[in-house]
């Protein structure tokens, strides 16, 4: 590992991470399908990502386009009626799909560990928050000692910004933002290479969901783990993202850096997301994005976002995209992407 | 009122008054108070008093209690202040070794079905699949069978019956519904966010199970036992008043069986069904007071605010 590239990614937030590094977790061909009576619906589709290591990576889309899903499919962790229908994820030289079961609880959460989307429910009620992150610790490394343990427990908290009180409290007692860092506390116990936060601060006020965002991105920068962030908060993104993956119906149709994402989007739907946030400077009616997502039992032949796509032609029915590198190293699945007007914020 | 404020806070960060807690309910603490008297007479009742008269023959037949004037005139005696039977056993000392007895028979009944229930409630409700449905079909095809007419079969069969064995059949029709209560839970409980992260951070079944669902489950757990005991006693003392019970050891169903048995209502011997009955009922309160305040404990919008 090259340390000097890490902390180069780590304080320059938005510069691209050298293509030199290896990424941390590779996903191929990931796809969850749902099963229905009519049909399995196609919640994550053939999807491949690239996390590099000390990255932050924001996966946005719409509601029920399969962010959640992907990540649930990451962990392997998808419910029933969901099943992981094919793909890799390769995480340090090993495809976790391909684990037993006993492997993959081992690999788990001590190298790729959640930040969940509601810390209301991921605490139990009835343990203390000491006694929580203890278990976690405790099924990773049976041979710590007790004084070692509740040291390991006394730096967490502080790393996360919980006094030290709330170790011997129970989840009842804490406000829902000591919750959400006790959640972080949990994800970073055993020093993972990779945490996903799903949605880890959308159920929280403004206010809390800024200093949890700085929490998060406190731990990642001191321990140097890559982040994959899902939510579909783009100021957010924004502030804390390296590169950014855009989603859309089960499929990714957009990765590009933070910077380049937001003044120079490429794929048509990327354009409709960043038209819809609304502008801080001028006053304009608010642009909802136009159209309604496919029945995703039943896509479209071609493009997958042809039936909203201003720009769609006859091509697009007739062959799907495939992921294409740019010259500013955005990736994009679109047929037209050389051929689109240029973007600016009010037109399109 | 300022230097209240001030006051340090105490390190174990106790709040409240400490004897403003919920386990102090009057309904729990009663209900509790009357079932360790039982419990106690059973461990203290042989020092206190000759329980070897609750034998047959060890004392004057038919005598009323102490004060009150029983057959043909016949005046109470000190010796035995709750009176005798017709053969010869001392009601006190009935008494102290039938009532425990009869407790106990439910306890153990109910503790082997919870114990069971629990184990097969868990795996079944957690792990699922092809084991969930043969759980499922055999506490369903259980708990549709008639116990007491299938106890009161085995009981006839068998020759000779004491507590445990007693305790254990009665156990055999206990078990299907708290195995119901926990699958249900346990069903719930399996989709919520911290099983979800436990299973994700490593834990294993075991340790999920057992530490991260079962205090959940305390209050239900609770409920469950004493609706179990209720119920064992129940069938205890069904079985005992038809004869079918324990017949070296005294219980207060077998005393209300020989009381039948000897016409005791019409001889007008009414200290020899009248107690046995009382205190049944009395167990009985006792377990339904330990259950309502049980309840109060666990559901804070069952209580009164305290002052």
């Amino acid at each position: 590992m090259n340390n000097v590239n890490q902390e180069s990614v780590m304080t320059q937030k938005a510069s691209t991470p050298p293509l030199t590094s290896e990424p941390v977790l590779k996903v191929r061909h990931l796809s969850v399908f749902y099963e229905t009576p009519r049909g399995d619906v196609r919640a994550v589709d053939d999807l491949d990502l690239d996390l590099m290591s000390g990255e932050t990576l924001g996966i946005v889309g719409e509601s029920g386009c399969g962010k959640s899903t992907a990540a649930m499919g990451i962990l392997q962790l998808v419910n029933e009626p969901g099943r992981i229908v094919s793909g890799e994820v390769w995480l340090d030289d090993s495809d976790l799909l391909a684990l037993t079961d006993d492997d993959l609880r081992k690999q788990r959460w001590s190298n790729l560990a959640l930040i969940p989307q509601g810390a209301m429910n991921s605490l139990n009620p009835t343990m203390t928050i000491g006694a929580q992150i203890k278990d976690v610790i405790r099924t990773h490394e049976t041979r710590l000692s007790k004084v070692e343990l509740s040291q390991r427990i006394d730096e967490l908290a502080a790393m996360v910004g919980l006094p030290n009180r709330v170790i011997e409290q129970y989840p009842h007692e804490l406000s829902g933002g000591m919750k959400q860092r006790v959640c972080i506390a949990m994800a970073v116990a055993l020093s993972p290479s990779v945490i996903i936060a799903d949605e880890a601060t959308s159920a929280l006020d403004v206010i809390v969901q800024r200093v949890i965002a700085q929490t998060i991105q406190q731990v990642r920068q001191k321990l140097n783990v890559a982040l994959i962030m899902i939510g579909h908060d783009m100021g957010l993104m924004a502030q804390m993202a390296t590169r950014i993956a855009v989603m859309y119906a089960g499929k990714v149709v957009e990765i590009a850096d933070t910077n380049h994402l937001f003044t120079n989007p490429h794929h048509p739907y990327t354009r409709m997301l960043i038209d819809a946030i609304p502008s801080l400077t001028t006053k304009k009616p608010l642009k909802v994005t136009g159209g309604l997502t496919h029945d995703p039992r039943n896509p479209p032949s071609g493009c997958i976002f042809r039936l909203r796509c201003p720009f769609a032609t006859d091509q697009c029915a007739q062959s799907a995209p495939s992921m294409r590198r740019l010259s500013d190293g955005a990736q994009v699945a679109c047929h037209h992407v050389d051929s689109l007007p240029k973007f600016t914020k009010e037109a399109s | 009122m300022a230097m209240h404020l001030k006051a340090p806070r105490p390190k174990s960060m106790n709040r409240f008054n400490r004897w403003d807690t919920p386990w102090f309910n009057p309904l729990l603490i009663s209900g509790s108070a009357i079932i360790l008297v039982i419990f106690g007479m059973g461990i203290l009742g042989q020092y206190l008093w000759d329980t070897d008269l609750a034998y047959t023959g060890s004392a004057p037949l038919n005598l009323p209690p102490y004060g009150f004037e029983g057959l043909r005139g016949k005046e109470g005696l000190i010796e035995h202040p709750l009176g005798t039977e017709n053969s010869g056993r001392d009601m006190l000392a009935l008494m102290l070794v039938g009532a425990p007895n009869t407790l106990l028979i439910g306890v153990i009944a109910a503790s082997i079905g919870m114990g069971v229930g629990i184990f097969l409630g868990f795996s079944s409700g957690y792990l699922g699949g092809k084991l969930d449905d043969i759980i499922r079909l055999l506490a369903d095809v259980t708990i549709t069978i008639p116990a007491l007419m299938i106890l009161v079969v085995i009981n006839a069969l068998l020759r000779e019956i004491d507590i445990m064995t007693m305790a254990l059949l009665i156990a055999l029709f206990i078990w299907p519904s708290p195995t119901r209560l926990i699958r249900s839970q346990v069903l719930s409980m399996r989709e919520s966010g911290y099983i979800k992260m436990a299973q994700l951070s490593g834990a294993s079944h075991w340790s999920i199970m057992f530490k991260e669902m079962l205090p959940n489950l305390i209050p239900y757990l609770f409920g469950s036992f004493i609706a179990g005991t209720t119920g064992a006693i129940l069938a205890a003392v069904g079985l005992e008043t038809l004869g079918l019970g324990p017949q070296r050891v005294p219980t207060l169903g077998g005393t209300i069986y020989d009381a039948i048995n000897s016409a005791a209502l019409l001889r007008n011997m009414w200290w020899w069904w009248l107690m046995p009955t009382v205190l049944l009922a009395l167990m009985f309160i006792s377990l339904l007071l330990i259950n309502l305040g049980l309840d109060q404990v666990s559901n804070p919008k069952l209580r009164k605010s305290s002052q």
